[in-house]
C-alpha cells in the first residue's frame, strides 16, 4: 500500500480509538461493549484454563507431599463439620427466636445477604489499574454488585460480559466507599492509593482515631452494606485544618485470593437511585 | 505464514500472562507480553503490519485490564507502527541498537498509557518509574532473548539443510 496511505489509515485508527475512549464516558450501564465483551470472553476462557491447571498442579504436588497428613486432617474436618452442623441447628433455633420477637415487636429487618462464590481467573496489577476477572458462571453478575472474600471488602463489579465479569478493586485509585471507624463509629470515605493501601478521608481532626482501629463499611453508599471489613488503621496525621489523614491497612490480601464472594440482592432499589447516588464512582 | 505466527505469538503471550500472573502478583507490572508480541512483529518494518499488530494485541490486553476500553489498543497501535517505521528507516543488527528499539517501544507505550489515562481516567497517577524501568528492561531482555533464539535456530536449520548426510534419490 501507498505510505501516505498507510499513514492515513494510522491517523484514523488512532483517531477511532480515541472516540472509542471518548464514548466511555458517561458509563454504558457495567455492560462490556462489543469489542470489549469479544476479548474479555475470548480470553476469560483461556484465564480459566491456566487457572485451572495451576491450581491442579498446586493441589497434585500437595497431595504427594502430604498424602499421610491427609488422613489425619479428614478426620479433623468431619468433626469440624459435625461441629458446625450442631452450631447452624443451634443458629436457626435463635434465628426463629429473633424472627418471633421482631414480629412481636413490629420490626422490620433487612433480610439476610445472599452470597454467591466466584473465581477468580485473572489478576491485574498495572500500576494505575486494579482489577480482577471473574468468573461468575451461570448467574449474570451486575454492576456495582459488591464483592467480598472471608477476610472483608474486595470490591465491587463494574464490566460483565456473559459469565465473566471485571471488578475494581478497592485499592484502585478510583475506587472509594462510604465508611465508619468501629470505635467511635464516625464516617468517612476510603479510596485507593498507589501504593496499594486505603487513605481515610472526612475524619475531622476533634474526632480520636487509634491505629488499630478497624474500618468497617457505614451502608451509606448504596453499593456495599453495613459492616463489612474494610481494614485497620495503621497510621493518623493532622492531614490539613479540618480532617486526620488516615492511613488504612486493607483486611484483604488481594494476591492470594482465588475465589469471592459476590453480594446478591440489591441494598437500595436502583428505581430509587440516580447515577449521582453512588458514593462510589 | 507471517499472521499465523502472529496469532500463534499472540495466545501464547496470553497463555504466559495468565500464567506469570498466577504464579507472580506483579507480574503484568513487569512483563507486557502482548507489546513484546507487536514489537517482534513490527520489526520486520511493515508499519501497516505494525500498527494491525498493535491493535489487535493492545484490544486484547484491555479486554483483561480494568481502565477504560482502548487505552491499551491506541498505544500499542502508535508503538507496532512507530517500531515498524524505525525499522524501516534504520538498520539494527547490533545487540544494543536492538534492546534499544524494544526499551524505546516500552517506554513510548508507557508514556501513551500514562497521557491517556490522566485524559480519561478519574484520579488517574504517573507510574512508579521503578516498575516503568523494570518493564522497559524486560521487554528489552525478553526481546533480545527471542531474537537471539529464533536467529541461532534459523541457522541451525540451514545448516542442516545444507549439511544434511542422506540426500533423497530421485530414480532417474
Amino acid at each position: 500500500m501507498n505510505p501516505s496511505r498507510v499513514r492515513l489509515l494510522f491517523a484514523a485508527l488512532l483517531v477511532g480509538q480515541l472516540f472509542l475512549l471518548a464514548a466511555q464516558e458517561p458509563d454504558r450501564g457495567g455492560a462490556a461493549s462489543l469489542l470489549e465483551g469479544a476479548a474479555l470472553r475470548s480470553l476469560g476462557p483461556l484465564a480459566r484454563a491456566v487457572d485451572a491447571s495451576s491450581h491442579a498442579l498446586a493441589s497434585a504436588r500437595q497431595g504427594l507431599r502430604r498424602r499421610g497428613e491427609l488422613a489425619t486432617e479428614n478426620r479433623a474436618l468431619r468433626q469440624e463439620v459435625l461441629e458446625l452442623r450442631r452450631r447452624e441447628l443451634r443458629m436457626a433455633g435463635l434465628e426463629q427466636e429473633i424472627a418471633g420477637l421482631s414480629k412481636t415487636l413490629a420490626f422490620s429487618r433487612r433480610h439476610a445477604a445472599a452470597f454467591r462464590i466466584a473465581e477468580v481467573v485473572h489478576a491485574d496489577y498495572s500500576s494505575w489499574l486494579r482489577s480482577f476477572v471473574l468468573y461468575v458462571g451461570a448467574g449474570a453478575a451486575h454492576r456495582n454488585q459488591a464483592v467480598l472474600s472471608d477476610e472483608g471488602l474486595v470490591g465491587r463489579v463494574i464490566r460483565v460480559s456473559g459469565a465473566y465479569a471485571k471488578v475494581q478493586l478497592l485499592t484502585d485509585r478510583a475506587a472509594s466507599a462510604g465508611v465508619q471507624l468501629q470505635r467511635s463509629r464516625r464516617q468517612g470515605v476510603v479510596r485507593g492509593s498507589s501504593a496499594g493501601e486505603l487513605l481515610l478521608d472526612f475524619i475531622p481532626l476533634q474526632a480520636e482515631v487509634e491505629v488499630g482501629e478497624a474500618v468497617l463499611t457505614a451502608g451509606i453508599d448504596g453499593v456495599y452494606p453495613r459492616g463489612i471489613r474494610v481494614g485497620v488503621v495503621i497510621s493518623v496525621e493532622p492531614g490539613n485544618e479540618v480532617f486526620h489523614r488516615i492511613v488504612v491497612e486493607p483486611a484483604v490480601d488481594f494476591s492470594r485470593l482465588s475465589f469471592v464472594y459476590l453480594l446478591e440482592g440489591e441494598l437500595v432499589p436502583s428505581a430509587l437511585l440516580s447515577e449521582g447516588d453512588h458514593a462510589v464512582p | 505464514m507471517r499472521f499465523l505466527k502472529f496469532v500463534a505469538g499472540l495466545a501464547i503471550a496470553a497463555l504466559l500472562h495468565f500464567a506469570g500472573a498466577r504464579l507472580i502478583p506483579n507480574f503484568s507490572q513487569a512483563v507486557d507480553l502482548f507489546l513484546l508480541v507487536v514489537a517482534l512483529e513490527a520489526r520486520h518494518g511493515s508499519p501497516m503490519a505494525g500498527m494491525f499488530a498493535g491493535l489487535a494485541a493492545g484490544l486484547l490486553a484491555d479486554g483483561l485490564s480494568g481502565g477504560p476500553f482502548g487505552l491499551y489498543g491506541f498505544a500499542n497501535t502508535a508503538v507496532g507502527f512507530g517500531i515498524a517505521r524505525a525499522a524501516q528507516q534504520l538498520v539494527v543488527q547490533r545487540t544494543t541498537g536492538l534492546a534499544g528499539v524494544f526499551a524505546a517501544g516500552a517506554a513510548a507505550q508507557q508514556a501513551i498509557l500514562a497521557t491517556l489515562a490522566l485524559v480519561f481516567r478519574d484520579h488517574a497517577e504517573l507510574p512508579d518509574p521503578l516498575w516503568l524501568l523494570v518493564k522497559v528492561g524486560t521487554t528489552a531482555l525478553l526481546g533480545l532473548a527471542w531474537t537471539a533464539a529464533a536467529n541461532q535456530l534459523t541457522h541451525r536449520l540451514r545448516f542442516w539443510r545444507a549439511h544434511r548426510a542422506t540426500k533423497i534419490q530421485f530414480p532417474g
